[in-house]
């Protein structure tokens, strides 16, 4: 195994320093410090309330933390809206809803980054192309012949899949999937998990948020566990087990 | 990691006919079609009892069709984003009363018809602030508008009546004949293509589907979506203003009572044509259809001297089974 990013000299991806963030009365999260390194996927573990959601959604842009600073590549830089995610590279893939059911693959793949041809007309036909190459070439995806298939007609796998082919087309840096395999197949898991460790090949690097502590330890090179907004323990894969997260989890 | 092609291959491949034809828009111009040839050949073996293709029936087809479907054009685009306004029959009012006042005024009429879209879009506008900042439902915002406007309309009225009457040459512009079709069905036809572009080819069109389809995920992508919603909100209160524009050109003297029920009749009309009422779904050329086959029905009672109460019974018996088929469609597509 070889060492991870956070070992290395260089800057981390992505560099969360003592960020804190409180709705009304709750600290959700409190000083906590998160990095993301080069080829590497990251765990973010932590029972219900731990504030996993919270770090997702500051880092993309969906809430602007009350303190703290983020740095990409070792450069400070401040994430206020889904844009400048977006810009620094970070694609959040959610649970379900990373995309409208009712509307087709190919509406979805270009939601709020859809190609025109000026004036803000769609160029559709440029969009079906890119979709379908996408599909049959990077996540290797057959049984879906047309992009204009409502994504309500996918299975669960085919819609991560549509998620994870988007993402790799807009050159992410970073995916963020936060509970990625809650509505999958024992079967569809596998096979994400696999794409996982393909994308890392091609340069992806990932944060896998989940309870289930094996889909994590079978993936993941590093663990960051979070109890009550804060940070407890940062682990290397190759120093800890699946019962011991399991313990640290639950004990705090 | 060589098998992961099939792995996802979970249901067979669809022909695009076929999933076309699960589209709850199939169904619809299916029907139309149909009760289309039923009529024309009746008209065609009995011309004197069933007057259909006579000269004065589709003249006034198409002066009737071009109001509510103008309106029901914008009442979809904004039932697309998600959102209903039960406003438009008051703001369709209140456009002809605007109008009339300020030409009467003096000014000449594209001041007038400027100053109601103008006031129009106001509406539309407040309408979805209203809805997106206090994060309440668009039937509560906009039933409130609709009683507002309502109000502000009986308080013109009690001035007396006001009549509209522009030179022919700018009349003609709303009640003219061009190459024998009358000039609101060309503006009905007007609209609805820009509302085809707007909705299916258009970039703020797509925002609007993927808004009013899932709110949370459009956001989530980076989807201003409050932003579309108010612009479907001050859409849809221009086209009431456009028709209600039409509407006066024609008639030439404002009363207040209408355009009471023309919010509910627009939204039959789009549920008619397949649009869903949770938003997300639906075709420009369903509303088309809707608005014609609405007319069409009501017209073809008319023409058998039906008595005026099966009007609204035969309405109201196709809006209940146009849903019905289009929840069925829509629940077999999605499986």
């Amino acid at each position: 195994m070889s060492p991870t990013a956070a070992a290395d000299n260089a800057p981390p991806l992505l560099e969360l320093r003592n960020v804190s963030k409180q709705y009304g009365h709750v600290q959700a999260l409190s000083d906590a410090s998160f990095t993301i390194g080069r080829n590497e996927i990251v765990g973010l573990l932590g029972d219900n309330g731990a504030g996993k959601s919270t770090l997702v959604k500051i880092m993309s842009g969906i809430e602007y933390p009350d303190s703290g600073r983020i740095f990409r590549d070792g450069r400070e830089v401040t994430i206020r809206s889904r844009k400048d995610s977006e810009r620094l590279g970070i694609e959040t893939i959610y649970q379900d809803s990373a995309l409208v059911g009712s509307a087709s693959i190919m509406r979805n793949f270009f939601a709020g980054r859809e190609l025109t041809k000026g004036l803000g007309l769609l160029d559709t036909r440029r969009m079906n192309d890119v979709v379908m190459d996408q599909l049959t070439n990077v996540v290797r995806i057959s049984g879906i012949n047309s992009p204009d298939i409502p994504v309500e007609a996918l299975s669960g796998g085919q819609r991560q899949a549509v998620a994870i082919a988007r993402a790799v087309y807009f050159k992410t840096a970073m995916m963020l999937l936060d509970e990625p395999t809650s509505a999958l197949s024992v079967r569809e898991t596998d096979k994400l998990l696999s794409h996982l460790g393909e994308l890392k090949q091609e340069g992806v690097s990932a944060v896998f948020i989940t309870h289930n502590l094996y889909h994590a330890y079978e993936r993941c090179d590093r663990f960051t566990i979070l109890s009550h907004g804060k940070v407890i323990r940062n682990l290397l894969k190759s120093e800890t087990s699946v019962g011991e997260l399991n313990e640290i989890i639950v004990k705090f | 990691m060589t098998d992961t092609a099939t792995d996802f291959a979970t249901r067979p491949p669809q022909g695009r006919l076929r999933r076309w034809m699960r589209e709850p828009i199939a169904n619809i111009l299916l029907l139309f079609v149909v009760l289309q040839l039923v009529c024309i050949v009746a008209a065609l073996v009995a011309p004197d009892a069933f007057r259909y293709l006579s000269a004065t029936n589709i003249e006034l087809l198409m002066k009737a069709i071009p109001i509510l479907g103008i309106v029901s054009l914008g009442v979809g685009v904004l039932m697309i984003s998600g959102e209903y306004d039960l406003s438009v029959g008051s703001v369709y009012t209140l456009a002809g009363y605007l109008t009339a006042i300020v030409f009467t005024a003096g000014y000449p009429v594209p001041v007038a018809i400027g100053a109601t879209f103008v006031a129009a879009i106001a509406i539309g506008i407040a309408n979805g602030l209203i809805t997106t900042r206090a994060g309440i439902p668009s039937f509560i915002t906009t039933m409130g508008s609709m009683l507002v406007v309502r109000g502000i309309v009986r308080w013109l009225s009690e001035f007396g009546s006001i009549s509209f009457r522009p030179p022919p040459e700018v009349a003609a512009v709303f009640t003219g004949t061009v190459a024998g079709i009358a000039a609101p069905f060309l503006w009905f036809i007007a609209i609805a293509l820009l509302a085809w572009l707007l909705l299916h080819r258009s970039k703020l069109g797509n925002h609007m589907f993927l808004v009013g389809g899932n709110e949370r995920t459009a956001t989530a992508v980076g989807i201003r979506s409050q932003r579309v919603k108010i612009v479907a909100f001050a859409i849809c209160s221009f086209t009431a203003a456009l028709a209600g524009i039409i509407s006066i050109a024609r008639v030439g003297t404002a009363t207040p009572s209408q355009g009471v029920g023309m919010e509910l009749r627009a939204i039959a009309v789009c549920v008619i044509g397949g649009l869903a009422l949770s938003g997300g779904r639906g075709t420009v050329l369903g509303i088309v259809i809707g608005a014609c086959l609405l007319y069409m029905v009501e017209d073809v009672l008319l023409l058998l001297r039906a008595p005026g109460f099966y009007l609204d019974v035969f309405v109201g018996a196709i809006l209940v089974v146009a849903v019905i088929i289009n929840t069925w469609m829509t629940r077999r597509s999605s499986k």
